[in-house]
């Protein structure tokens, strides 16, 4: 279990001169969560009565919440009309995420956000956007301009401020799920360690490693997930927001 | 016994690993308990605000955070790729 920590499946392709390589199992995990994302949402559009007159079911009043939620918890502080362009973005991110953070509660499943070329596709994303809504919002003279301020001798401060942004974004959201993937792992496997070495402790050995199993699960997996994708696309649309307004 | 420079390095490097994670975890911990104990002050002296006070504070630690996120991803680097 140690032994493989670091160790993954890789698909080399040499097209040519240009070699692409793939993680398998992190393209099939967030094949997976995508799945399962759009699963949910087929799921809940289902019933939703095309008359707006009808009585509101459970599936739409649990719809009308979560996306109240979103608005006020990760679009707080927008201009209504930049806040409605992005609510799709900024909450597809959410979900992508946290459900990427949740799957590695399945046993022998791993989550996509433990890879960092996955978390820093993300961050490139968000900040791609940030680049796209402040063009669109201010102009490109504007937005351009904004670097050399206040002086212009500090282009190089503003360039590294981005840069090292983007970078912790992504290096954020991947050392805290990776950290507790390799603490889960070293903790399950020390204790099974400990529990072999002590006599007549074997009975107890499932129970106690079912236990901590599940509580390690439960805060890494389940709890810190949802706070870290919370924060991934609260930091998002805060960027989003720096550069756009 | 004969220990090689080879094993010298292995012994560092864990070692390293264990230091950087360590003294790297400190800062980040303290900061964010003040960052907590104020947001938790903000709220008992006004509940009313209590939504926008979190938010603001996760913004905050998430942003402290960064400084143990770099001495993890240093630990990390020392483990697996040195």
């Amino acid at each position: 279990m140690l032994e493989r920590l670091g160790q993954k499946l890789i698909l080399r392709l040499e097209l040519g001169p240009l070699v692409v390589s793939f993680d398998v199992v992190t393209v099939a995990m967030s094949l997976v969560v995508s799945l399962i994302l759009i699963g949910i949402a087929l799921w809940l559009r289902r019933d939703i009565p095309r008359d707006p007159e009808a009585p509101v079911g459970r599936k739409l009043a649990f719809l009308a919440g979560a996306f109240d939620f979103f608005h006020e918890q990760l679009l707080g502080g927008f201009s209504p009309e930049l806040s409605r362009r992005l609510f799709p973005v900024i909450t597809t991110l959410f979900l992508y995420v946290l459900f990427s953070n949740w799957i590695s509660v399945v046993p022998k499943a791993e989550s996509p956000t433990q890879n960092l070329n996955v978390t820093m596709g993300l961050a490139l994303m968000v900040y791609g956007l940030s680049h796209y809504y402040a063009i669109r919002t201010k102009g490109a003279r504007v937005h351009f301009r904004s670097y050399l301020e206040p002086y212009a001798f500090l282009l190089p401060m503003n360039m590294i401020g981005d840069f090292g942004r983007t970078l912790s974004h992504g290096f954020r959201l991947f050392g805290n799920i990776f950290g507790g993937a390799i603490l889960t792992t070293i903790v399950l496997s020390l204790t099974a360690k400990v529990i072999a070495a002590i006599p007549l402790a074997a009975p107890f050995g499932l129970v106690f490693g079912v236990g901590l199993g599940t509580f390690l699960n439960a805060w890494f997996g389940v709890f810190i997930g949802a706070i870290q994708a919370l924060v991934f696309a609260l930091l998002a649309s805060v960027y989003i927001r720096l550069m756009a307004t | 016994m004969n220990i090689s420079g080879e094993h010298l390095v292995e012994a560092i490097k864990y070692l390293a690993a264990g230091i950087a994670m360590g003294l790297g975890a400190i800062g980040p911990a303290i900061g964010e308990g003040i960052a907590a104990a104020h947001a938790l002050d903000g709220m008992a002296r006004q509940p009313e605000m209590e939504g926008a006070l979190l938010r603001t504070m996760i913004i905050g630690q998430a942003i402290t955070e960064s400084t143990g996120i770099y001495s993890l991803v240093v630990a990390i680097i020392l483990l697996f790729v040195v």
